[in-house]
């Protein structure tokens, strides 16, 4: 079963046409691939053909120096996007002075920052050989912390004062009478954020940090959560939903 | 002949060859103004004729730049002069060398032809009077071999013209 479709759609100055491959013929690879491939030369032709005014968009991206689609990109602090090979060749080889070649801004290498697309993520840099012998990796991306975590935990402080860091450390140490109270609000918590985003999970590519900071002030609907934060969320509720399971038990026997 | 011909005419690198298309082509749709590049199927000399600017004491005149490529272009500067008779201007010399820092120590490769341009006619533009540079006889005497004016170590000091 394959369902086609020819799909067109205007770009700011241009037309893509392109066939659209549905799901269901996903089981056929060879005929997927050809319709990837007809895409990809499509947008190439695009953006090398000649642009009216001399202005084009692929030249937000083109290297200032090979004027090419920047290869490993690079870009400085000043701004100016670069091939990692050109701006190495260029600092090292051929220039008296670490500036930037478009407006003489120093360059100091420790600051350049790499754009990581996700055109090429799949093949691992250190296997492409660059022709150009010594040219060193590409500086890598300096990756400043998370966002702290939200502060939807706070009515755990409010309810019971000692008993907050309960989620990472002291699970044993239950002053539980008291704990009812509070731990409902937490559940039902939990069914408006805990599973709201499931596409994040997967793309999170550093394991849940658990900080065991939790701020004093009021508990209320947070409207922006990192996506740490959800994890954090998720990981606590769950624990809050086994010691609730727990005190019933308690309460049963 | 001019220094020029001697020149290093190896063969240009895929990535200047690949800029210099890419330099042409927009050339070709959006010249600068007071520019006319003269076809021809080399890529790595072109001939540009430049056009004085109205207003200026070069006004209607008419010159020739020849600009020669090196094999690591755009990494090197290219080799700019003027083909004779060179204009009479006080950082142009009689044998067609320009004393002009961003064709030597202030080359960066950003630059293009275009730009190369707009900065001579900029250059032109400013001057307010017709002659020579003072140690043109010296300097042309020293280039009689069809010295390069890359192989020239130019002292960059007067910022007005």
């Amino acid at each position: 079963m394959m369902l086609l479709k020819l799909v067109q759609f205007t770009y700011p100055n241009s037309v893509y046409h392109f066939v659209s491959v549905d799901s269901l013929s996903l089981t056929n690879p060879k005929f997927n691939f050809n319709s990837i491939h007809f895409t990809f030369k499509v947008r190439a032709r695009e953006s090398s053909s000649p642009r009216d005014g001399g202005s084009n968009d692929a030249g937000d991206f083109e290297c200032n120096i090979c004027f090419e689609l920047a290869e490993d990109p690079i870009v400085t602090l000043c701004g100016h996007l670069f091939c990692w090979p050109c701006l190495y060749k260029w600092l090292h080889i051929h220039s008296h002075s670490h500036e930037c070649p478009v407006c003489k801004a120093l360059i100091q290498e420790e600051k350049l920052i790499p754009l990581y697309g996700r055109g090429k993520t799949q093949t691992d840099p250190r296997s492409k050989p660059i022709p150009d012998l010594e040219i060193p990796h590409r500086p890598a991306g300096q990756r400043p912390a998370t966002a702290p975590a939200p502060d939807t935990n706070n009515f755990l402080n409010f309810g019971f004062g000692g008993f907050a860091p309960m989620a990472s450390a002291r699970f044993g140490n239950f002053a539980v009478s008291s704990g009812i109270g509070g731990l409902f609000p937490s559940l039902l918590d939990m069914n408006v954020h805990g599973f709201h985003n499931p596409l994040y999970g997967p793309r999170h590519a550093y394991g849940p940090r658990f900080s065991s900071r939790f701020h004093g002030g009021h508990h209320g609907h947070e409207i922006f959560h990192s996506r740490r934060g959800h994890q954090e969320n998720n990981l606590l509720k769950t624990f809050l939903l086994m010691f609730a399971i727990f005190l019933v038990l308690v309460m049963i026997l | 002949m001019t220094a020029s011909s001697v020149s290093s005419r190896k063969v240009l690198s895929k990535i200047a060859t690949n800029r210099l298309q890419k330099e042409l082509t927009e050339w070709q749709i959006n010249p600068p103004s007071g520019f006319t590049h003269k076809v021809t199927d080399n890529l790595q000399r072109w001939v540009i004729e430049v056009n004085g600017a109205q207003g200026t004491i070069y006004a209607n005149e008419k010159y020739q730049l020849q600009v020669d490529f090196p094999e690591n272009y755009p990494m090197e500067a290219p080799q700019v002069i003027f083909l004779p008779p060179a204009p009479l201007h006080p950082h142009i010399y009689s044998n067609g060398h320009i004393c002009l820092d961003i064709l030597y120590d202030s080359w960066s490769p950003a630059m293009t032809v275009g730009s190369i341009c707009i900065s001579i006619l900029s250059m032109l533009s400013s001057s307010t009077v017709k002659e020579r540079p003072e140690d043109n006889d010296r300097y042309v005497k020293n280039c009689r071999n069809g010295r390069s004016p890359k192989e020239t170590r130019w002292w960059f000091h007067d910022d007005k013209v």
